[in-house]
Parts: C-alpha cells; sequence; structure tokens
C-alpha cells in the first residue's frame, strides 16, 4: 500500500500546489531505487529494499555477487555501509560474512579531495564501530577495530572544526554537495557515540543552512567549487535540486533521483527544521548573503595551503545574482559568477548569464594536484572533456577578478601574454528573451522576470552554441564585463530598463590596466580597477573581515564554529565548541 | 593470510639476486568511475610474468626495503605508507589521516628502523619503525617533496628534492640547506652505487644536476639533456661504473657511459619517446627497464639499443627497484 502511495505521489504533476509530506517524499525517493524500472540493481537497491525490509534472499544474493569483485573506493565503501547498517538481520550468514571480509582483502583508496575523505573516514568510523575488538589483521588497513575508529573520529572532528572555523573547501557544489550530506546522515543514524551523533546533526543543520539562501525554487545559485558542464547551464539538473524537493518540497526534482538524497533518506533521513525552510522559501525580500569559504589544498605554488573564497550573494524572487572574487580557487569545475533567474518550471531551461576566461594550464592542475607535468591534461580531460577547451564555460581563471554590489556585478581580465586561451567566453542561453546588441555597447535581454544589462568592454561576435544559446566571444586580453540587473516589476518594460541603464555614469579604461568606474542603478558607486582592491561608494572592500556568514539569514564569524540562523523573530544557534543547539524566538 | 603470500619459498631469488617490483597504475583508458585495473605493486616473476602483491592501490609512487630484511617492504602510497612485511604477509598503513598522496620513501641503512618519506606537504621521518612520526620538513619553504634519499655513508644526512630545488640536511632534518638545482621542480635523485659523493639529480625542465661533492653542492650536468622537458628518473647501472640513464617526456630513455657527461637517447624500438622510470638490473650487466606511458614496461639487455616488451601493458610506472633476497631466518 506504501509502494502504491508512493508510485501515486511520482505520477502526481510535481508542481501541485500542496508538495507531499517530507516522509512521502523521502519515502518516493527510496522506492525508485528498491524497484528500478531500468538499469543496473547494485548497492542501491539492495540498500533500499533491505530498508523496505523486502526481498532479502535477493538481497543477499545480489550483495555476494557484487562483493566477488570489490572496485572502487569511497565512493564503493559508503554503499556498502548502508547495506550494513540496513542489514538489520536480513542478509544471509554468507552475505554478511562477504561483507566483513571486504574490509579485509579490499583496500580502496582514501582518494585526494574533501568529499573523498569525508565518505572515506566516515565509513571506516562506522565499519570500526560494527565490528569492535579486531585485530589488525582482519582489516584492509592493518590496524585494530579501535585504531580505526578514533583515527577516523579524530578526522572527522577536524573536517567539522575547518568547516566552522574558515569553511568547506569543496563549497556550495550543486554535485558534491551530496557527499557531504550522506556522511553526516549516517552519524546521524547510526554513530553511537553520542557526541558523534549529535555533531553529526549540527553540521546536517549547517549544510542545509549554507544551501538554504542560495537557492531559487530549489535551484543551487551563485559562485561554486565545482559543477559539471551539463548542470552548470542547465542548473535544475543538479543534485541540489533533490535536495531542494527532499528537504522543503520545492522545485523539481530529477527523474529519477539522483542517488545521493537515496543515502541521505536511507540513513537519517534529517528533515530539516521549520527556520530553515522558512529561510528556503522566503523571498519576501532582497537580501545580500556573504559567505566566505576556502580553497582547496594547495600543495605547490603557493605560502598558504588554503587560501579565501569571498563570496557574495544577491538573491531575490525573481533573480540571484552571485560571485567569488576571481582567481584560480579550484582547479577544473569552478564556477566564479552568474545571474541565475527564476523560471516557473526550471526542466530543460539554461536560466542563466556568466562569463570567463577560459583557462587551462599544467600550472593550475599541479597546485590542486600531485600529478607529473606531462600527463595531467590528458588525464583530466579524459573525464573531464571540456577541460582543455576554449570554448568551455567552466573553470576559475588566474586572470579574472570579480566585485559585485548587490544586483551589479564588474568582471575584469587582464589575460597573460603566451595563455593558451586569451579571450573570453560569455554564455547567452537559449531561454534568454528579447535580446537587444545596443548602439552604445550594452546588450539588453530578459530571462524570466530579470532584466538583464551586459556591457561587454571589448568587441566581441557570436558563436552558436551546440544544443542551442550562443556565444559571445571576445579575443582580447585586456576585458571585462559589466553586468547590471533588475526586476521586471521595477520598469515598464525592456525600453524603460534600457533608458535607466544608459543615463548610468560608466567610464572604461584598459590600459595599463583594465578599470571601470560606475554608478550602479542601486545608488553605488563602484570603483574597479584590475588587480587592486575595488571600491564601493568610495569604501575599499574589506576583505579582512569578511563574515564565515552573514546576512539576514546566517551570522558566523570567522573561527568562530558557531552559526546564529535568523528568520523573524525564530533563531537557532549551533556551538559546534560545546556540541549545543539553541532555539528561540526574539523580537 | 595466506591471501596475500607471495611467491612461496622455491620461487624465491636466490640469496644475493634482485627481484625487480614496479609501483605500477594500469591507466590506459580508464578514466574516473570505471572499473579500477590491477594497480599497485607488482614482482618479476620471470621473463614476462609478473605477479600482483597484495592489494590494488592505484596510487603507489616509491618503494623501499628494509637494509637488514628485505622481505619488508615500504611502499609511498595514496593511502600512506604502507608496510608489507614477511615477503607480503602482512600489510599495515603506517600513517594516519596527517598525511595524503606520499612521493618517495628511503630507509636509513645506517640507523635500524630509521624511516623517511616524501609527501605533498613535507617530509616525514620514523626512528622507529613507523610506529611515530615527525614532520622534519617544516623549515623549507614549500613543502611539496618529490625526492627524498639517505646518504648511505653516515646516518641522518639527507637530500629532499621538492618545487624550489635540492636541499641538504646532516641534522636528521633539523636544519637543512639548499644544495642546488634552485627554483627547479625535483623529481627524483640518486646517490651512486661506485662513488658515494656523486649523486644525480633529474629536474622538471632543468635537465640533470650533479653533485661531486657528496651532495652539498649540486651543478647543471650533462648539457641539454632534459632541458626543457621534464625527467621523471634516473638510474646508475651497478654493474658498470659511468653508465647512467634517464626517463623523461619527450626524451624517453638517455644513456650515458661517461658519467653523466655526454647522452645518447635510447629509444629505437620503444613506441614513443615518453618514459616515466628506468632501472639498471643488478645481476645481469647491461639490462635495463623502462617504462613507456602506458605502452608497457620494456626490456634491453644492451643498455638501451634494442627493446622488448616485457610486460604490463597499458602501465605508468612511476618507480621501479631491485630488491635483493632475503636471507633465510
Amino acid at each position: 500500500m506504501k509502494r502504491l502511495t508512493a508510485l501515486l505521489l511520482l505520477s502526481l504533476p510535481l508542481a501541485a500546489a500542496e508538495p507531499p509530506p517530507f516522509k512521502d517524499r523521502a519515502r518516493a525517493i527510496i522506492d525508485t531505487y528498491a524497484h528500478p524500472k531500468t538499469g543496473d540493481s547494485g548497492y542501491a537497491t539492495i540498500a533500499s529494499r533491505l530498508w523496505l525490509r523486502e526481498d532479502s534472499a535477493w538481497c543477499s544474493r545480489r550483495l555476494e555477487e557484487l562483493l566477488a569483485a570489490p572496485s572502487g573506493d569511497m565512493f564503493w565503501m559508503f554503499p556498502m555501509t548502508a547495506v550494513m547498517y540496513l542489514d538489520r538481520g536480513q542478509l544471509s550468514d554468507s552475505a554478511r560474512l562477504k561483507l566483513r571480509q571486504a574490509w579485509k582483502t579490499y583496500m580502496p583508496y582514501r582518494g585526494d579531495t574533501e568529499n573523498h575523505w569525508l565518505l572515506y573516514y566516515t565509513s571506516l568510523y562506522l565499519a570500526a564501530q560494527m565490528w569492535p575488538d579486531r585485530g589488525g589483521d582482519e582489516w584492509y588497513t592493518g590496524k585494530s577495530s579501535e585504531e580505526n575508529l578514533e583515527e577516523a573520529r579524530q578526522w572527522i572532528e577536524s573536517w567539522v572544526r575547518l568547516t566552522t572555523t574558515r569553511g568547506q573547501g569543496e563549497y556550495d557544489s550543486p554535485h558534491y554537495m551530496g557527499v557531504y550530506l550522506i556522511p553526516m546522515s549516517y552519524l546521524a543514524a547510526w554513530a553511537k557515540d553520542p557526541a558523534m551523533k549529535k555533531r553529526a546533526t549540527m553540521m546536517l543543520d549547517y549544510l542545509i543552512a549554507d544551501y538554504a539562501p542560495e537557492n531559487l525554487d530549489g535551484i543551487f545559485v551563485g559562485a561554486q567549487s565545482r559543477v559539471y558542464d551539463k548542470q552548470l547551464l542547465e542548473k535544475w539538473a543538479n543534485v541540489a535540486t533533490d535536495f531542494g524537493w527532499l528537504w522543503f518540497g520545492i522545485g523539481r526534482p530529477n527523474t529519477p533521483f539522483n542517488s545521493y538524497p537515496l543515502y541521505y533518506a536511507l540513513a537519517s533521513a534529517y528533515e530539516p527544521p521549520e527556520i530553515l525552510r522558512r529561510i528556503a522559501t522566503d523571498r519576501s525580500q532582497p537580501y545580500t548573503h556573504y559567505e566566505r569559504k576556502r580553497t582547496r589544498n594547495r600543495w605547490r605554488f603557493n605560502d598558504e595551503r588554503n587560501g579565501p573564497v569571498y563570496k557574495t550573494t544577491y538573491v531575490r524572487r525573481e533573480y540571484a545574482v552571485s560571485s567569488d572574487q576571481g582567481g584560480v580557487l579550484q582547479p577544473i569545475q569552478q564556477h566564479s559568477w552568474d545571474v541565475t533567474w527564476s523560471v516557473p518550471d526550471a526542466r530543460g531551461v539554461q536560466n542563466i548569464l556568466f562569463a570567463l576566461n577560459p583557462h587551462s594550464s599544467v600550472r593550475e592542475l599541479q597546485t590542486y594536484f600531485v600529478f607529473g607535468p606531462d600527463a595531467a591534461v590528458e588525464g583530466v580531460v579524459r573525464s573531464k572533456k571540456m577541460y582543455d577547451s576554449p570554448d568551455k564555460f567552466s573553470g576559475g581563471s588566474p586572470y579574472e577578478k570579480i566585485v559585485q554590489d548587490r544586483d551589479t556585478l564588474i568582471a575584469l581580465y587582464d589575460v597573460e601574454k603566451g595563455a593558451r586561451f586569451p579571450h573570453i567566453n560569455a554564455f547567452f542561453s537559449k531561454d534568454l528573451n528579447e535580446v537587444r546588441e545596443d548602439a552604445s555597447g550594452w546588450i539588453f535581454a530578459r530571462g524570466g522576470e530579470a532584466l538583464i544589462a551586459f556591457r561587454p568592454l571589448q568587441p566581441y561576435v557570436w558563436k552558436p552554441i551546440e544544443g542551442g544559446g550562443r556565444r559571445l566571444f571576445s579575443p582580447y586580453r585586456k576585458n571585462g564585463v559589466v553586468m547590471q540587473v533588475a526586476a521586471t516589476s521595477e520598469f515598464a518594460d525592456l525600453d524603460a530598463f534600457r533608458r535607466a541603464i544608459l543615463a548610468l555614469p560608466l567610464k572604461v579604461s584598459l590600459e595599463p590596466k583594465p578599470t571601470v568606474r560606475f554608478q550602479s542603478l542601486r545608488g553605488s558607486l563602484i570603483e574597479f580597477t584590475y588587480g587592486e582592491t575595488p571600491k564601493v561608494g568610495g569604501i575599499a572592500i574589506d576583505y579582512a573581515n569578511w563574515p564565515l556568514f552573514g546576512g539576514p539569514f546566517l551570522e558566523a564569524a570567522v573561527d568562530s564554529e558557531q552559526l546564529l540562523i535568523k528568520h523573524g523573530i525564530m533563531r537557532r544557534k549551533l556551538d559546534f565548541r560545546n556540541l549545543t543547539v539553541k532555539d528561540a524566538t526574539s523580537n | 593470510m595466506r591471501f596475500f603470500l607471495w611467491l612461496a619459498a622455491a620461487t624465491l631469488p636466490l640469496a644475493g639476486q634482485h627481484t625487480l617490483y614496479t609501483c605500477t597504475a594500469m591507466t590506459r583508458e580508464y578514466v574516473v568511475g570505471a572499473k579500477l585495473l590491477p594497480s599497485g605493486i607488482f614482482s618479476h616473476v620471470e621473463t614476462g610474468k609478473w605477479k600482483h602483491e597484495g592489494y590494488n592501490h592505484p596510487f603507489v609512487f616509491g618503494l623501499d626495503y628494509d637494509p637488514k630484511d628485505p622481505s619488508t617492504i615500504y611502499i609511498a602510497a595514496g593511502n600512506g605508507l604502507i608496510r608489507a612485511s614477511e615477503h607480503g604477509q602482512h600489510w599495515k598503513i603506517l600513517t594516519g589521516s596527517d598525511v595524503t598522496e606520499l612521493r618517495d620513501v628511503a630507509l636509513d641503512p645506517n640507523a635500524p628502523g630509521a624511516i623517511y618519506f616524501a609527501h605533498c606537504a613535507g617530509i616525514r621521518y620514523s626512528p622507529d619503525s613507523g610506529a611515530t612520526w615527525r614532520e622534519i620538513g617544516g623549515s623549507l619553504h614549500r613543502k611539496f617533496t618529490e625526492a627524498i634519499r639517505v646518504d648511505r655513508r653516515r646516518a641522518g644526512v639527507l637530500l629532499a628534492g621538492n618545487e624550489e630545488g635540492i636541499f641538504r640536511t646532516e641534522d636528521g632534518g633539523a636544519h637543512w640547506k639548499l644544495a642546488g638545482a634552485s627554483g627547479f621542480q625535483i623529481m627524483h635523485m640518486e646517490q651512486s652505487p661506485h662513488d658515494p659523493c656523486h649523486w644525480l639529480a633529474v629536474t622538471e625542465q632543468g635537465g640533470v644536476f650533479a653533485s661531486r661533492d657528496c651532495g652539498v653542492s649540486f651543478e647543471s650536468s650533462g648539457g641539454a639533456i632534459g632541458v626543457g622537458h621534464n625527467l621523471y628518473d634516473i638510474a646508475f647501472d651497478p654493474s658498470k661504473t659511468g653508465r647512467i640513464a634517464v626517463a623523461g617526456w619527450g626524451i624517453g630513455v638517455a644513456v650515458s657511459s661517461d658519467g653523466g657527461k655526454s647522452w645518447q637517447l635510447r629509444n629505437v624500438g620503444l613506441p614513443r619517446p615518453d618514459a616515466w622510470s628506468v632501472a639498471f638490473d643488478p645481476d645481469h650487466p647491461g639490462r635495463l627497464y623502462a617504462s613507456i606511458q602506458e605502452e608497457a614496461l620494456y626490456i634491453s639487455d644492451d643498455a638501451g639499443a634494442n627493446w622488448k616488451i616485457a610486460g604490463l601493458a597499458g602501465s605508468q610506472i612511476p618507480r621501479m627497484k631491485f630488491i635483493p633476497a632475503a636471507k633465510p631466518k
């Protein structure tokens, strides 16, 4: 009966005014994986059926097949861990023995990113907890259960501390957010140590709070550390969208659901508190939200291993404008700025506009990876096919500097001579309307209810994009973009918006360094020279005092290990030093 | 742990003989997310036959053995420093979450139990066979360290190659001095088996650097070999003084017969001039091995004049080492 209910839920138009309750949404995801229509029935199906207490004989048989030849790393470990904890007496002795043996005979690679390590150590922690008092000869590590548990505990705690003091290294990834949520969901559900359980539950609040103010109808907006090429342009198609739907019933989930929300739902299935739901859905007033994150580990060419990332995100019902400060903050998949506009149904819609200097270099890769120089680019391109393409739309550039004030953004470029791709690409979506190239040099367009003024600082040509849309191509090393966005409700039409923009003082020079002086639509004078600290209203931006979180909904100071979540009169304070959560209402 | 038993005693090399071990990643046609191909430590059983030792691990970059007990090897791996003891019956990761992606490992023959490894954020030292560790690269400006070697003449004398050159310490890492190749990323270093005061180092873009004063100072050597290219490995021929080989990208294999003063490319018969590592066989004079990018391991019985495939098709082998047979206990 429950299965039927879930299927009915899925078949309902998801745009229906009232989404199903949280538990039914979680159940719908689990049902999808328990009964896949096509494709391989792997660990996800086993785990889902164990959760549902269905077909344990099949689960045992299939598990033994899969464990005959384990392959994979931490992305193998975490499904295994779910199966272990969802067994609850259902698996055959033989299957359970194979599970145990896998931790002895197979050495998964720990990986080289923060999410890899969190998955690895969370899985090892829970495995060591499940099989205590085993000697080193019972584990692939050669260490005892106690040693494995302690090593994993220390690293997980160090990650929590680092995240709540300096921010995440793989910040705000609409894809990889899932593999931070899964470990915390696991620990919240299955850790026996009350402190670890509580810490993980608090981190779920923390991670969901990190997403809530930066979403538009479930779409994770903004500058992001890692995003894939297709999902960069079609933002709806990200994992984040499924989490938005699961947590808050907003947006439209992918079909089928991504598997990351599945593992989240199989473990704690933590339902966010009401205050986070309000933050995620309240777009009644425009706001600016600030975050400080950090770069991934920079092994070479830098004195500081994790540099700061300064994010600004302006959000209103109709659109969001977001940016980091520019530069190579992440390898390969960084996305530094854009305007994303809201649409009633984002499926298949490319509701985004941005520009970048496409940058590809061995130095970038060697900064963040331990690759030797010669096979590095080739190795990356095998899985990230656009990395070395001049046409690409993702990746940071050392030649890009950005400033943002509310919905005004200036990006400047000064590309070094000899750079592999000395040009600017801008993405103009197939879903933009009323695109007009004005004699003034501005390009005007409308995306949903967002009016966009986009001013390239150098001449350009248009190039087609496979799949629709156009690429603005500007082959000048000293270059830039000024972008001003407004809501359709603020102007009678695009012409009125155009007139308002043309009335704004704009002064541009490109030598010796690209420089822009612009009076924004919101009244701010923005002065920005490439490589210098930008000024807004005559005051230099104070990067030194940039908060870990700042804005109407979240407050956290760097190094605080605390987060204050706010909405209206509601307050929730997370204190990781004392592992306390305090809820309050205040006027 | 029969699962991990290496060769039975009957197939072990005789005392005085050596076995070639390779740090191998099978990467041809591999993409992230695909099924992992067998990778890790391979030992050469006989011509063309290899044995995958112990666990699958896609990231192993260096190895060394315990000079007092060659049946114990130490592996610089992505997951940490791994000890494989008693002919591989027991494996243990000796390090924790504080280090990752190790680059090189060296044991001190004059200090039993002393292990050093280079990692992507420094250099670690253990005085007690890996029971405890401490960082000894803290005083170096840049931390990424690709190479670590121990001077076999005296305990505690080390050479480290990082992204800023070659550094030398005489006190186990308490103090380091720049020894040469300033500004170049060092890829590997070796001490001559014939003259302990002769050292060679290979670099990214800077070619070969040599020391004739026991590693105190290094100077550019060998003319243009490797300049503008990346050299990944260097090997002295233990059976012939003055014969040295280097491996590099765009260089392939180059061999010197005069101690590194001049070099000849030895790529005839190799499928491409992109080599990761080289090693001379101490038991067969003139026998040279070379790892060619994602092609195979190649063998030459005439110091590189002619080559044939020795196995491990599709591999990258960043390092290989001949390890002497363990004495029966």
